[in-house]
């Protein structure tokens, strides 16, 4: 990192250019006052991915839709798991999976994609990021929300931990955060980051319980599996949905400590080179 | 008038380093092959692009950089704008500072008229609402009302550059930062841009001018600065300015 930075180190007393008449008196006050960027942004993004599309919104569930009939043809019946209700316990992690691989992957290219912005008008550089998650998580909202609908279809009982979902979710999506930032920044720098991306997600994918039961993992390998955060997600958010209990507090615990490192690190990494991303840009 | 106090911009010693690369390690794949091969090592070269630079512009006054090209000036418009953080010195500015160093950023092609104007003047921090309000005025100024509905792929070049140009100046900045774009369009339009422009600045606007031109300067300006290898050599006042009176 030491080939990017100042070799004179910035003074602190930098003036930051004011914006508005009052001057922002913090890094959330002018977000806030950029909230209606972030949604004209975020419906251009969906306007222009939709446009001329007849089907429009709903190719976005065209994906997964097939993704998960395939999983169920070749788990539930060609090598017949044999557990009651595949479809509902593969949809619960597969389509938070999704959500997190489709954030992630495109992470990478969201600075670069938007540099020509970037480098004629100052806006807080955080919403480049913020915008890129809002707009796969807006999108996954159609496909979760399929899953409620047919969730009773599906065998799925009303339980008092389905509370716990929404928390769980937000928990979720402030750990993919983190991610994003720190490989949004990452790319940037390096910039065949993203081919790396794209192999991690994979193996990723396999090495999480998703498709098929944590027991199935041989013992001795379950320490190492458990090393990846997806794992905790997973399982808590299987045991909300189909389990209808929520996991050991070391599973919960272990998924908090995830969100809150990697939460703290995208944040702290991006805010100290957002200022100076822009000549790398 | 919003409390803004005379100064409005404010420069002081600011200097900009840049570290030109050569063999910049970008991907992962030549910082592992420059461990072995002293070919694929990068050199870093440091460049000083602005040197102590130190100027002020006072609410309503136009000052022009003026300076070759290399000579550091679009670098500062872009410090001033808060795009690039000084490497030393401080730059402190009041108000609403809207950067047009280039004509319809942000606008995308697949969008309407409509849209990119809500598009482009919230990336300037307005709000959707404050720009509803405004919303009649920049179709009119841009003389497109029949087509602010049709994707602005569709444009002509110039149509394009009015909706742009007309955004900018219905921001209602309180410092304008221009890139050698003052006027655009036909001759016609391009007066209707001078009177905009002339009658923001009796409202209180400040403009800092970019240009490699010194008559478009002393058209506009009532002082410069001149920059010649990032640092101040020359400022001073223009003594006619016909338009601008305080």
């Amino acid at each position: 990192m030491a080939a990017v930075s100042f070799r004179v180190p910035m003074p602190k007393t930098i003036g930051h250019p004011r914006i508005f008449a009052s001057p922002p008196s913090g890094g959330l006050r002018s977000l806030l006052a950029y909230s209606d960027m972030l949604k004209n942004f975020v419906r251009k993004d969906i306007q222009v991915r939709y446009q001329g599309a007849a089907l429009g919104f709903l190719w976005s569930l065209i994906n997964p839709l097939v993704m998960i009939g395939l999983y169920i043809f070749v788990f539930a019946y060609v090598f017949k798991a044999g557990m009651p209700h595949y479809p509902l316990y593969l949809m619960a992690g597969l389509l938070h999976w999704n959500l997190f691989s489709q954030i992630t992957g495109q992470s990478c290219d969201t600075l670069i994609a938007n540099a020509g912005l970037v480098k004629k008008i100052y806006f807080p550089r955080l919403l480049v990021p913020i915008s890129a998650v809002t707009f796969n998580v807006v999108l996954w909202l159609l496909a979760i929300a399929l899953l409620f609908i047919l969730y009773p279809f599906l065998g799925g009982k009303a339980h008092l931990s389905l509370l716990a979902y929404p928390l769980a979710l937000l928990m979720f999506l402030a750990f993919t955060f983190g991610i994003t930032l720190i490989l949004s920044v990452l790319n940037v720098l390096f910039r065949d980051l993203k081919h790396l991306v794209d192999v991690s997600l994979l193996f990723l994918f396999w090495v999480t319980p998703i498709v098929y039961q944590y027991h199935r993992i041989p013992v001795h390998l379950r320490d190492i599996f458990a090393l990846s955060p997806l794992v905790e997600y997973v399982l808590i958010f299987r045991g909300i949905l189909y389990s209808g209990h929520i996991p050991d507090w070391h599973i919960t615990g272990l998924a908090f400590l995830w969100t809150a490192l990697s939460l703290t690190a995208g944040l702290f990494v991006f805010n100290r080179h957002a200022d100076s991303l822009v000549e790398h840009l | 008038m919003r409390n803004i106090p005379d100064e409005v911009v404010r420069v002081e010693n600011v200097s900009k380093e840049f570290i030109l690369h050569h063999n910049r390690v970008d991907s992962l794949k030549r910082r592992f092959v420059g461990l072995f091969k002293q070919r694929w090592r990068p050199r870093h070269e440091h460049f000083h692009a602005l040197s102590d630079v130190s100027f002020s512009v006072r609410q309503g006054e136009a000052i022009g950089l003026l300076g070759r090209n290399g000579s550091g000036k679009s670098t500062l418009l872009q410090i001033i704008a808060g795009i690039l953080k000084p490497t030393s010195g401080r730059v402190t500015t009041h108000g609403r500072v809207a950067p047009l160093i280039e004509l319809g950023v942000g606008f995308h092609p697949e969008l309407t008229g409509e849209e990119n104007i809500f598009l482009n003047a919230s990336l300037y921090g307005l709000r959707n609402r404050d720009v509803r309000k405004r919303f009649d005025d920049i179709v009119d100024f841009s003389e497109l009302a029949h087509f602010i509905d049709t994707p602005v792929k569709n444009y002509s070049s110039g149509m394009y550059m009015r909706l742009a140009f007309s955004i900018a100046v219905h921001l209602e900045p309180d410092v304008l930062l221009a890139d050698e774009i003052l006027a655009v369009g036909d001759a016609a339009f391009q007066n209707k841009c001078h009177d905009k422009i002339d009658s923001l600045r009796r409202n209180g606007m400040s403009i800092v001018l970019v240009s490699h031109n010194e008559q478009q300067v002393r058209d506009f300006c009532n002082s410069f600065v001149r920059l010649e290898n990032g640092r101040v050599v020359e400022s001073g006042t223009f003594k006619t300015r016909a338009v601008h009176s305080r």
